[in-house]
């Protein structure tokens, strides 16, 4: 029972990223596993601003890419059917309490000129940008094919 | 006198009134035959339509005869839809550059297909059609969308061929420059939808993105349109 007990109360906590000065909660990153061929593509997560001012998430990071920038995902109707298309935003924007929700088929972290093409269950290190300011997150980004339940 | 008179009158009388309870009872009958027929056909059409909408995907009433394209496989081999007739087939317009939309529909794509009974996997084809042939050669489409799952195949061929497909299913597609102004760097806005095609070459579902989520609907709807529905 309290190894059951301990081990779920780790399950909430490792994916947590909790940084000293700037006050947001980072859950459920992951990276979206694509073939060695692939240039891009995108990371999603669940961002927390736990502040009482508004954040920007300006972008991330990391050893695998030359770029990351945040993308919105625009959805419009044509015949009938659902018409997407990405545009690059200079920043997303998280609300005093509010969250951001990174997702996919919705806004993203595009991830471009991968220089290397980390596996399914490998691990991937972003440091992600607010503003104002240059605030920098450190997280741990499992590379995933399908999004975690 | 009167009344042997009156009485063939009256037989004449009852003869024609015989002869028109005749006549009621046959429209009577007629018009009950006709109801039943009514009734019987408004019900055969609504179980049609039943069975045409119970799907869990958006379900084309009644089903179109799907569109033959003609298009080069990862191999560099002229690619005809009509090659998989026998088996339902399930396909989506992209192209590889594509870091969102396009991985998330072949991994859903392909846990749907994990997800399958083996002898079902056999009688279902996955393609993914690409709308960017500069860059997406058939060398290209076989390292992209076999990584997904061994079985699926990437499509490509000339624009006027892709163009041509992708009208015939109501897809749509553009170009966009990105911010690097670069031309060889563009990003193309594109349908999302997945389309399901039965083993005799009609086109009887689609799915938006979303949808895709929910690989347990899609197996069921797949299972049932193996089955002839």
């Amino acid at each position: 029972m309290i190894t059951r007990l301990v081990f779920l109360v780790l399950c909430c906590i490792s994916p947590i990223a909790l940084a000293g000065s700037t006050p947001v909660k980072i859950e459920r990153a992951w990276m979206q596993a694509v073939p060695p061929v692939a240039e891009a593509t995108a990371a999603y997560m669940k961002i927390t601003n736990l502040g009482p001012t508004l954040l920007q998430l300006v972008g991330a990071s990391s050893s695998v890419a030359t770029k990351i920038e945040p993308m919105i995902t625009t959805r419009t109707e044509r015949n009938g059917q659902q018409i997407m298309g990405m545009e690059g935003v200079e920043h997303l924007e998280i609300p005093p309490g509010g969250v951001l929700e990174l997702k996919p088929g919705g806004n993203h972290l595009m991830v471009m000129g991968l220089v290397s093409h980390p596996k399914e269950g490998e691990h991937v290190k972003f440091s992600v940008r607010f503003a104002p300011g240059d605030q920098q997150i450190d997280i741990d980004v499992p590379v995933l094919q399908q999004e975690p339940k | 006198m009167k009344e042997t008179v009156s009485e063939p009158k009256s037989q004449n009388a009852s003869v024609a009134s015989s002869r028109a309870n005749g006549r009621r009872i046959f429209i009577t009958a007629a018009a009950l035959g006709v109801a039943l027929l009514i009734s019987l056909l408004v019900t055969r059409y609504f179980a049609y339509r039943d069975i045409q909408t119970n799907f869990y995907g958006q379900a084309l009433v009644p089903a179109k005869e799907a569109f033959d394209f003609h298009l080069v496989d990862q191999d560099g081999k002229a690619f005809q839809l009509r090659q998989l007739r026998g088996k339902a087939v399930v396909f989506s317009f992209g192209f590889t550059h594509c870091p969102n939309v396009c991985p998330t529909t072949l991994s859903d794509l392909a846990k749907v297909y994990r997800a399958l009974p083996a002898n079902d996997q056999k009688l279902v084809q996955v393609l993914f059609v690409s709308v960017d042939p500069q860059r997406d050669t058939p060398a290209m489409l076989k390292s992209y969308v076999p990584y997904f799952n061994d079985s699926f195949i990437g499509l490509t061929g000339t624009q006027e061929q892709i163009a041509e497909a992708a009208k015939a299913y109501g897809a749509f597609y553009e170009f966009v420059p990105d911010s690097t102004g670069n031309p060889g760097s563009y990003t193309v806005n594109h349908s999302a939808i997945t389309y399901l095609i039965s083993p005799d070459g009609k086109w009887k579902l689609l799915y938006d993105l979303d949808q895709l989520k929910d690989s347990k609907k899609i197996i069921q709807d797949i299972e049932r349109v193996l089955a002839g529905a």
